[in-house]
């Protein structure tokens, strides 16, 4: 057996000679020739774009989907020695000039064997055309592209957001996700924060091509998967009416006049719709807006100025992205501040005297009431009702005093911390980008603003924000949360826009962002205290003009106006309201702000009673001619 | 003394003082290099980045539970193996049947082949198992053959044994493995001590039946044209030219030197198909050169060395036959399988032994080399 063992090791023995002489031959003798072809070697990539995700209201109402755009596309290979006679018949066909199809056709982004955009949208007669007369075309496609369409309009423009190109300064760090230079990507709202979700995977055809860029052979197909659709929390008939109401409130503070007798400008304006006992985003209104179908079709120059150059500044959501002084609205929170830290009480009596000096101040500062008259003792929940300053002003003095008696430490800047428990000076958190802070002034602020405080932090600065007025800044919607806050008992809900984040195959990728897990430290009974403060200004107070005829009985409706001085700009008008089947559980919050609007109770008051009546299906009963005067 | 030295004597002979270390050694290097030649792949290829950690420690998995197959075969004593080869031989072909029953046998994803069992997310592979079965029951035959060359009754016997395997497993269908299982049992068949004469009838049967079976188109076009694309590369279809070609760049342009680990352009934008399986030995030849293809080599041949040796030691003819027919098995593999890659034999799907993807050819491998260590230790006994 043994002589036969090695005949086997020999047959073996022989495959190793085989072998090795092979590879000698492949590898030593013949490399050069194989490393050129290794060299000229190459994979190209060709992508597919998915389906983007669409956006639905809370009752499955479309508002972003997309269309279908007819585009031209030429393969400059496929053209071959006809490409001169093909880019002129072109040029004629979509009549545009030769040298901007040119241009297009010298793109140094894609690869010869990519087909190139040279038009979208192009009319169908375009696509008939080309296929009958395919010869005189050689390389030139008409294919059809997904682009966004908005069903509703310009309906929430801002929340929803637009696509745009990406930029060569960020596509370094874009590419390693796969995106590619001729790639759109959300640019704001919704379609930049839930990009990720949105947008869908692509599909990859892998090509060897050799090094005159012609196709070799096809590697492998992965085919694109849609993208998530949102469902937001957004009501589109609530959305609608307070855009109308927006709109229209603005036109009608445009026939008031500020204190100058100047007709006010009104040039801009906010609404938020939150429910009040979860955070979620009803409607949200800004104005002057934009048409998000400029942006799908290619933005015209002077489209691109409106949008971006000029000082209307339509692009930005005013509900979220800037801080306004809030005036007076201001007063329910602070007011919950003083009896929180013991310096008003709820069965206390405080003097509404028409001028206030902080206690000691030899410096001559006066803060007046915004009237002269000397409206004698009064609750806290009357001062609120009747937006009584001069009370708030002496809670001003306290929390300053306190302040001094602390050592002047940042644990005694009561009022400050009070007024970050409700979430003022930071963002919310909403699922909305560029989100503003806000401001809640304190001595660290103070200092780095030497010239309105020469001398560091002073009693006006506790005083002025007690009131809600000057330097102090909050956005709408961080008005919204506290508001809510106040309305449910004491939950500071984080803002949501999303719902539910879903994927084409239905299951739920992501639940709402929204959370109440957060709350502000204050009993029940204060709470519905300055809630009925706020009923009363509807029915006594500074709003009771405005909602005269308003069926309090069958919808409980709480608020407050406010009157900003903004110099050298006129007065920001705000009204913040909340409205429910009773007191003691609003459902929605409603802040409406105007810009330049004037007082609160001729400005924004009227938009949020008309929306309240909107969102119950109320008929209009009117609230014309009510003066101003009161904040 | 008689006793004290009868005793060391025993003590001397107890198996598992006779390991064949260089022989296990040589396993753990091999498995080694194929992690290595693994990562490369997946680890540069931009598509295959989710599968790389995935795939390298699958492999590294199955090659440790690998070496407790080699403890726990080695421990049994290999004559065992005679006693139910019979068992094991059915066992392989009722396998190989129910494989092609729908419903228990899985299909490949190209929906062609019906090849393997999928068990707990696992692939089983019978005609892998097939390879060492039908090398077990050839053995027990040849071995109690008594005279010095099978008497050609004795051979028709043998060669109806090797042909069923081969058959259902060529119906697969499965050229490869029909392949290594031909190549087994003319192996052991030399070295069973068959005649000259004989062999070489057998050779000349063997061609005409290949013959036969293009021209009868029991062999497919598609595999055809691939087992020939190596011979006649301008007629070859697409694929199989653009596999050989990638695959010939891939080993050629590596060179004396090789151009450097994780740096063959060839491997990292995936340009070989297949190659983490059947054409991982292109990494090696691009990473790696001249100098790491001949490493390879000179590792497969050691082992053989080592499986060829333990044939000539065993003093059993069931163990010497059972050692010879793992080792054509090792040699046939490795010696198509390259030599797909370097383009002078056909392209079948035949997996390089412990470099190749894939659990059910990594475990038989092993199990392959238990076998030899069970051989090995017992070789006085």
């Amino acid at each position: 057996m043994s002589s036969r063992i090695k005949v086997l090791a020999l047959l073996v023995a022989l495959m190793f000679v085989a072998l090795s002489t092979r590879l000698w031959f492949l590898q030593v003798l013949a490399t050069t020739q194989f490393q050129r072809e290794a060299r000229a070697n190459s994979v190209r990539f060709v992508y597919t774009e998915p389906l983007r995700g669409l956006m639905y209201d809370d009752r499955g109402r479309p508002l972003v989907e997309n269309q279908e755009s007819l585009e031209v596309r030429v393969n400059r290979d496929a053209m071959g020695n006809q490409a001169e006679a093909v880019v002129y018949r072109l040029a004629r066909l979509l009549n545009v000039p030769v040298r901007v199809l040119v241009a297009r056709l010298q793109d140094k982004r894609y690869y010869s064997f990519q087909p190139i955009p040279v038009a979208e949208f192009v009319q169908p007669r375009v696509r008939d055309y080309i296929a009958e007369y395919q010869e005189l075309f050689p390389g030139v496609d008409v294919v059809p592209t997904s682009v966004r369409a908005y069903p509703q309009g310009r309906t929430a423009a801002h929340v929803l957001g637009y696509l745009g190109p990406i930029f060569a300064s960020e596509y370094d760090k874009l590419k390693n996700k796969g995106y590619q230079q001729s790639d759109v990507i959300g640019r704001s709202g919704l379609e930049q924060v839930y990009e990720r979700y949105l947008r869908g995977t692509q599909g990859i055809q892998k090509f060897i091509v050799n090094s005159n860029g012609e196709t070799i052979r096809a590697l492998g197909v992965k085919d694109p998967t849609a993208g998530d659709d949102l469902h937001l929390t957004i009501d589109l008939r609530i959305q609608r009416a307070a855009e109308r109401q927006l709109r229209e409130g603005l036109v009608r503070a445009r026939a008031g006049t500020d204190s100058n007798h100047r007709p006010l400008l009104a040039n801009a304006g906010a609404v938020i719709v939150m429910d009040a006992q979860t955070g979620a985003i009803k409607a949200m209104a800004s104005l002057p807006n934009y048409d998000p179908r400029w942006l799908v079709q290619g933005l015209t120059k002077s489209e691109a100025n409106y949008l971006y150059k000029s000082a209307a500044a339509p692009s930005l959501n005013r509900a979220i992205q800037l801080g306004y002084v809030p005036g007076s609205t201001f007063k329910p929170i602070t007011g919950l501040a003083a009896l929180k830290e013991g310096f008003a009480t709820i069965g206390g009596y405080y003097p509404c005297d028409a001028t206030y000096t902080h206690p000691g101040d030899t410096s001559g500062t006066v803060f007046n009431n915004w009237t002269t008259a000397n409206l004698g003792m009064m609750t806290l929940s009357r001062a609120i009702t009747i937006s009584c300053d001069t009370v708030f002003d002496r809670f001003g003095s306290d929390f300053y005093t306190q302040y001094v008696q602390n050592q002047l430490s940042d644990s005694g800047l009561l009022l400050q911390n009070d007024l970050r428990e409700f979430g003022f000076g930071t963002p919310t958190g909403i699922d909305l980008p560029s989100e503003g802070s806000g401001l809640v002034p304190d001595p660290a602020w103070a200092k780095t603003q030497p010239t309105l405080f020469p001398d560091g932090w002073v009693p006006g600065g506790d005083i002025l924000t007690m009131i809600g007025s000057t330097y102090v800044m909050a956005t709408p919607l961080q008005l919204a949360q506290a508001y809510s806050a106040i309305a449910n008992g004491g939950h500071l809900c984080r803002p949501h826009v999303v719902d539910e984040v879903v994927a084409p195959d239905g299951t739920v990728v992501k639940r709402s962002q929204g959370r109440c897990s957060r709350t502000i430290p204050y009993p029940p009974s204060e709470l519905a205290y300055i809630r009925g403060a706020l009923g009363s200004v509807i029915t006594s107070g500074t709003a009771s003009c405005t909602f005269s005829g308003f069926p309090t009985s069958q919808v409980w409706v709480g608020g407050k106006t406010g009157t900003a001085e903004r110099p050298p700009y006129q007065d920001t008008s705000w009204f913040a309201a909340m409205a429910g089947q009773n007191q003691n559980a609003p459902k929605y919050v409603v802040i409406a702000m105007i810009e330049q609007g004037g007082f609160g109770a001729t400005g924004a008051a009227p938009i949020a009673r008309h929306l309240i009546e909107d969102i119950y299906h109320l008929p209009d009963n009117g609230s014309g001619g009510c003066g101003g005067g009161d904040r | 003394m008689d006793m004290v030295a009868g005793r060391v004597w025993a003590d001397e002979r107890r198996p598992i003082r006779h390991v064949d270390w260089v022989l296990l050694l040589l396993t753990v290097a091999l498995t080694a290099v194929g992690l290595l030649l693994l990562h490369s792949i997946s680890a540069t290829t931009p598509d295959e980045a989710a599968f790389w950690l995935v795939r390298v420690i699958k492999q590294g998995a199955t090659a440790g539970f690998g070496l407790l197959v080699v403890v726990l075969i080695a421990s049994f004593d290999y004559r065992f193996f005679k006693v139910y080869a019979g068992f094991i031989y059915l066992a392989a072909l009722a396998a190989l049947v129910l494989v092609k029953i729908p419903g228990i046998g899985a299909t490949d994803p190209s929906g062609v082949a019906q090849r393997w069992f999928a068990i707990a997310g696992l692939q089983i592979t019978p005609s892998e198992i097939t390879k060492v079965c039908a090398i077990v029951m050839l053995a027990a035959i040849l071995s109690e053959i008594r005279t010095p060359e099978p008497a050609l009754a004795d051979l028709a016997r043998v060669l109806a044994v090797a042909a069923v395997p081969l058959v259902l497993v060529f119906l697969q269908p499965d050229i490869g493995t029909s392949i290594v299982l031909a190549a087994i049992a003319v192996g052991m068949l030399i070295v069973a001590g068959t005649r000259l004469k004989h062999l070489l009838v057998l050779t000349a049967t063997g061609m005409v039946l290949i013959g036969l079976a293009f021209q009868v188109g029991v062999i497919q076009d598609f595999q055809r044209q691939r087992l020939t694309a190596f011979l006649d590369r301008a007629n070859a279809p697409e694929d199989a030219k653009y596999n050989l070609d990638q695959s010939l760049i891939a080993v050629g342009s590596g060179g004396l030197l090789g151009r450097g680990y994780l740096k063959g352009t060839q491997t990292n934008l995936d340009y070989v198909p297949r190659q983490h399986t059947d054409f991982i030995f292109t990494v090696a030849g691009e990473e790696f050169g001249f100098v790491g293809a001949m490493f390879v080599l000179l590792l497969y041949a050691l082992i053989l060395w080592r499986a060829i040796r333990i044939a000539t030691l065993s003093k059993d003819p069931f163990g010497t036959l059972v050692a010879a027919g793992i080792a054509s098995m090792f040699a046939i593999q490795m010696f198509v399988n390259i030599g797909m890659v370097i383009g002078i034999m056909p392209i079948t799907g035949i997996p390089l032994p412990f470099l190749s993807y894939g659990g059910s050819s990594i475990l038989v491998s092993f199990a392959a080399i238990g076998m030899l260590e069970s051989i090995h230790m017992r070789r006085f006994s």
